[in-house]
């Protein structure tokens, strides 16, 4: 491919071909572009992704069912818990388990305040890339007071590990709902003084604003989901429209882009569904953590299961879009194949037809408001 | 693009307006106390002790109260865990771990192991601070093959099995090495050994050459540096 | 919640640390203090005169000496402002960060003395001894002739700006004018090091500021008209002396035109010296850093301390122009001419008001200098369109109404000087206002978030 675009180069001689990474400070992780550029605008940006990969895939057939749990939590290290949840209900539903009431809901609060963790490194970063630097800082922060509550729960700040097949590990320690509680008061007030500090930001608004735009057919199109297709105006979350687990039991409401600062599908659509859905993530753990029930936290699961000969699939709404699983299995302790679909592979996929015609600062903006994260492109 | 003249006031009146915003937030950060804390030097208590119980920080095996059933190493997705159990040569009844190492610097800290233990022998602990020079001193070797620990039998109707406060063995364990502790090498390679002699017995008369002819072959080392020597007369 | 502890120094701290950081902080600012003082006698040609006269026993019409004199003390003096910009960048390098941190949620340097305080003499010296390295594709003469370019843009500005009342190097009739020009100097060294350095990223950070200065240089002289209108001198020390030490006596409130032009130069000087929201020069997130990408060691040391530097000019231009500058409230310029004596050497309140009056001058520049590394750490960076925009659409317009305006406004003040005190007052008065408002709002920031308080200590 990029033979291709020197032969082209060479010929007009008027642009100029950018490795954009792969050791950029705003690539988040390691991604590279290569940037045919005419002075500041772009021509295109061709993603080039694979420096991550570490054949999970591949390692999904090695190892026993319940022995792949902790490589879920390397395929997206920002939300591990929704890599963690995917698996456990696909191999549910290989096995034909049903996981009781108690460890669903302890599933639902675990997987939101995973998706607030994950949305508030996305919208830090994303401040950060568009110049402001204190926003991250003030991101991370909050991540990390809520990282201390996850690592309460389950033992780790990013690779939790916590689900398992048939319910959850651990049950909420002592003291742990009344912290959660007092931690979505204060993210409730933290959003709203974000809202304040940057997302009303004139120079943030004309930044995202206008830029970028993926159009609803487009986003389809490609298959964006999560936060990037409902950014583009696409009512659709697997939460509500397609419920697993706990969720039929929470009421919330699926915050779609309608062009707060300009045009439907603009990156500042994408960047700010993301701060809404964190405000809708605190609503879902408050019912979660007070129609608590009481039971089992897993079903009974033998510890080397060994599913009959079939292929199901799951899918969830995962912070960086819809995660689906696709395992087969050949009735062995091990998967014959394991398959992960994840969000940010086929956002990587729109950037190249996106690209035309903005500026180098905007494809910034545009890799960072699509969320893209190197591994869970890679896997 | 052409504005009209109430958006270009408009634009004036945000800009103002959200500065004003931000930068009054930003003040008021001043005067709120610092997130963050100094570790590790400047913290009132060890950052040990405020970690919560379920940390996943290394692995400890109190080696009184494990049965050697090795469920454990079959849990273990990437193979960290490496037991032997023999039979204890004097008591023929009694089985010994002569083998029980965790490689910490491959372990993933999943505590995919810790559950099916039986009696809680292997546990993660809150210790995380092993800084080592060299990466193979993080292999914990928690059983001695010259000393090896015999297998626990749980005593049936036990109100519960005595296990030894959590995290003493891990801090017995790194104080014993220094971070610059010398690390094992890697198993020596098997030293080149001369061909086996050929099985028909040789003739008497041969006898003497047999030694002068193992000799190069078991000093293989020596033998390169006269062959350097023939190119330094060359410049 | 924590409890509330403000221990400074932190107990167990060693007291020759403690020793050694207090002293420096109060030594370095009082030995710059008097190297500003110390410039008065070295540029002040009676006091040289004198001094030939009455120390050395000559003639200085006829004597041969004289000139040496002269130039022994402007060289001094050069040496004397370079010492003050390179101590004060490194000063503020500290500072900055230390601010930072605290908009940050952050404690920032604390190690390398009390409160980090001589963090800025390790980096120094680390700078120092890092390789300086040149990529080997690179122009090399030019790479290297680069960060002088941007250290005499930064230097030669000195020059001209004042600290005091008989504290500046040359108070040039075309002072202000001056200072603009020589800004621009900053434009070649910055070019030429992205050129040079053969890296795209570079190149690109080059175009970038070399497009951005070169646009910003409109509205800054536009706004500079204002004073001088305002005034009817070019002479920095001109434009002071034609303001009044009470803040109704500035510019700023004396004309509302005034405090927009304030505004324009402010938001001008924002982007010629690089600083957020018009950092697209050095942009992190988008050119890795910009023009100096290359840049290593000293050399790259060098454009930091430029642009730390820049901090105080920054601030002591808006603050000669609009604010006052170095005046005394209730000391008029009889009452200098009264303290100084006849004598041709000053008497000693002279010498003491001198001090005052750089205190004053110094207050006012590092007010202005907290606002700009605070909004740094507050506002996203613009785009490079959005940057053409904001010059051309916005601020180059409002500094020609600005202009007229005061073409008018000060037909209006001639005619009737009432008017003129009235707006002061009434302008002084809305300030005080909408500070008060800000403070309010602060305030109520820190209460606003659930489970927080105003907390000082963990400093």
């Amino acid at each position: 491919m990029s033979k291709l675009v020197l032969r082209r180069l060479d010929r007009n001689n008027e642009e100029m071909l950018i490795n954009f990474g792969p050791q950029h400070p705003s690539t988040h992780g390691v991604l590279n572009f290569l940037v045919e550029t005419d002075g500041e605008v772009m021509r295109r940006a061709i993603p080039d992704i694979g420096y991550l990969h570490r054949s999970l895939e591949k390692i999904g057939e090695m190892v026993q069912y319940p022995g792949y749990m902790p490589y879920t939590d390397r395929i997206d290290y920002l939300a591990a818990m929704f890599a963690n949840e995917g698996y456990a209900i696909a191999v549910e539903r290989l096995l034909k388990i049903e996981v009781p009431k108690r460890a669903q809901y302890l599933r639902a609060i675990s997987c939101e305040l995973n998706r607030i963790t994950s949305h508030l490194v996305s919208i830090g970063t994303m401040a950060t890339d568009i110049g402001a630097v204190t926003p991250l800082v003030y991101a991370l922060r909050e991540r990390e007071l809520l990282n201390d509550l996850l690592e309460a729960l389950c033992g780790a700040r990013l690779t939790y590990n916590y689900h398992r097949i048939g319910g959850v590990a651990f049950d909420m320690p002592e003291g742990w709902r009344d912290k959660v509680l007092a931690y979505l008061d204060r993210l409730d007030s933290s959003i709203q003084e974000w809202d304040r500090l940057i997302s009303t930001n004139e120079i943030y608004r004309k930044r995202l604003g206008g830029v970028a735009v993926i159009s609803r057919a487009q986003a389809i199109d490609y298959g964006l989901s999560g936060p990037n297709l409902r950014g583009s105006g696409v009512d659709w979350d697997l939460r509500r429209d397609v419920p697993y687990g706990a969720y039929p039991d929470f009421s919330f409401e699926v915050p779609v882009g309608c062009g707060w600062a300009g045009v439907v599908g603009d990156c500042y659509d994408r960047y700010y569904v993301r701060v809404l859905e964190m405000a809708q993530s605190s609503r879902i753990i408050r019912q979660a953590l007070e129609k608590m029930p009481d039971g089992e936290l897993t079903a009974k699961v033998s510890r080397k299961p060994k599913p009959e000969a079939g292929e199901v699939q799951s899918r969830i709404e995962s912070a960086r879009g819809e995660l689906a699983y696709y395992l087969v299995s050949d009735g062995t302790e091990r998967p014959y194949r394991l398959r992960a679909r994840t969000g940010s592979f086929m956002a990587m996929g729109i950037i190249e037809d996106i690209s035309p015609g903005l500026m180098v600062a905007d494809l910034v903006a545009l890799i960072a408001s699509l969320d893209v994260v190197a591994p869970e492109t890679d896997r | 693009m052409s504005i009209t003249t109430s958006q270009y006031v408009g634009n004036v009146r945000d800009t103002v307006k959200s500065f004003w915003h931000g930068m009054s937030v930003t003040l008021s950060q001043v005067l709120r106390r610092p997130i963050t804390i100094q570790y590790p030097d400047r913290l009132e208590i060890p950052v040990q002790d405020v970690l919560p119980p379920r940390y996943r920080g290394f692995l400890e095996v109190d080696t009184d109260i494990c049965t050697g059933c090795q469920a454990c190493e079959r849990a273990c997705p990437i193979s960290c865990i490496q037991i032997e159990v023999e039979k204890d040569p004097a008591n023929p009844k009694q089985r010994v771990v002569t083998q029980f190492d965790i490689d910490e610097a491959k372990c993933m800290f999943c505590g995919l192991c810790v559950e099916p233990c039986p009696t809680g022998s292997i546990q993660h602990t809150r210790e995380f601070e092993a800084t080592q020079r060299s990466v193979r001193n993080l292999v914990f070797r928690w059983a001695d093959p010259i000393k090896p620990f015999p297998v626990y039998k749980v005593v049936k109707g036990a109100p519960y099995i005595p296990r030894a406060p959590l995290g003493s063995r891990v801090k017995d364990l790194l104080a014993q090495r220094s971070w610059d502790a010398v690390g094992t090498s890697y198993l020596p390679p098997e030293p080149l050994k001369p061909p086996p002699p050929p099985p028909v017995k040789p003739p008497p008369a041969a006898k003497p050459a047999a030694p002068a002819a193992a000799k190069p072959a078991a000093a293989p080392a020596p033998a390169p540096a006269p062959a350097v020597q023939p190119d330094e007369p060359k410049p | 919640m924590a409890q509330f502890s403000f221990a400074f120094p932190k107990p167990g701290t060693k007291k020759l640390l403690v020793g050694a950081t207090l002293g420096a902080a109060l030594a370095i600012p009082a030995l710059l203090a008097g190297l500003l003082v110390f410039l008065v006698p070295m540029v002040n040609k009676p006091l040289l005169d004198a001094f030939i006269r009455e120390k050395l026993g000559h003639v200085p019409a006829t004597w041969v000496g004289t000139q040496w004199v002269y130039a022994a003390a402007l060289f001094l003096a050069g040496i004397a402002m370079f010492t003050f910009a390179a101590i004060t960048g490194g000063i503020f390098s500290w500072y900055e960060r230390r601010v930072a941190a605290r908009i940050q949620s952050r404690i920032g340097p604390n190690r390398v003395g009390v409160a980090g305080f001589l963090q800025w003499i390790a980096d120094a010296v680390k700078l120092l001894f890092k390789e300086d390295l040149v990529p080997g594709e690179a122009d090399a003469m030019l790479f290297r002739a680069a960060p002088y370019f941007v250290v005499a843009g930064m230097t030669l500005v000195l020059v001209a700006l004042p600290a005091g009342q008989a504290i500046v190097v040359a108070d040039l009739d075309v002072g202000i004018f001056y200072i603009l020009a020589v800004t621009s100097f900053i434009v070649v060294g910055i070019l030429l090091s992205g050129w040079s350095s053969n890296s795209k990223w570079s190149l690109f950070g080059a175009i970038r500021a070399t497009a951005q200065v070169v646009s910003y240089e409109v509205p800054a002289g536009l706004a500079i008209l204002v004073p001088v209108l305002m005034a009817g001198t070019l002479s920095t020390q001109g434009l002071i002396r034609a303001q009044g030490g009470w803040p109704w006596e500035w510019f700023f409130f004396r004309n509302p035109a005034a405090a927009v032009a304030f505004f324009i130069l402010f938001i001008s000087q924002l982007a010629e010296g690089n600083r957020t929201p018009f950092d697209l020069a050095e942009a992190e997130s988008e050119l890795v850093a910009g023009y100096f990408s290359e840049y290593s060691g000293f050399r790259f040391a060098l454009y930091f301390l430029v642009e730390w530097a820049n901090l105080w000019i920054i601030g002591a231009v808006a603050t000669t122009l609009f604010l006052g500058g170095w005046q005394i409230p209730g000391v008029s310029a009889q009452t200098w001419a009264s303290v100084r004596g006849a004598g041709s050497f000053p008497a000693f309140g002279w010498w003491a008001l001198q001090f005052v009056s750089l205190g004053i001058f110094a207050v006012k520049t590092l007010f202005l200098v907290n606002v700009v590394i605070w909004i740094r750490w507050t506002l996203p960076r613009i785009r490079i369109d959005q940057m053409m925009n904001l010059c051309w659409k916005y601020l180059v317009p409002a500094g020609f109404a600005a202009m007229l305006f005061t073409l008018v406004w000060q037909m209006v003040a001639t005619w009737a000087p009432i008017v003129e005190k009235i707006t002061a007052l009434v302008v002084f008065a809305a300030t005080v206002w909408v500070t008060w408002r800000f403070l309010q709002q602060t305030r109520k920031n820190v209460s606003l978030i659930a489970h927080e308080r105003v907390d000082l200590s963990n400093w």
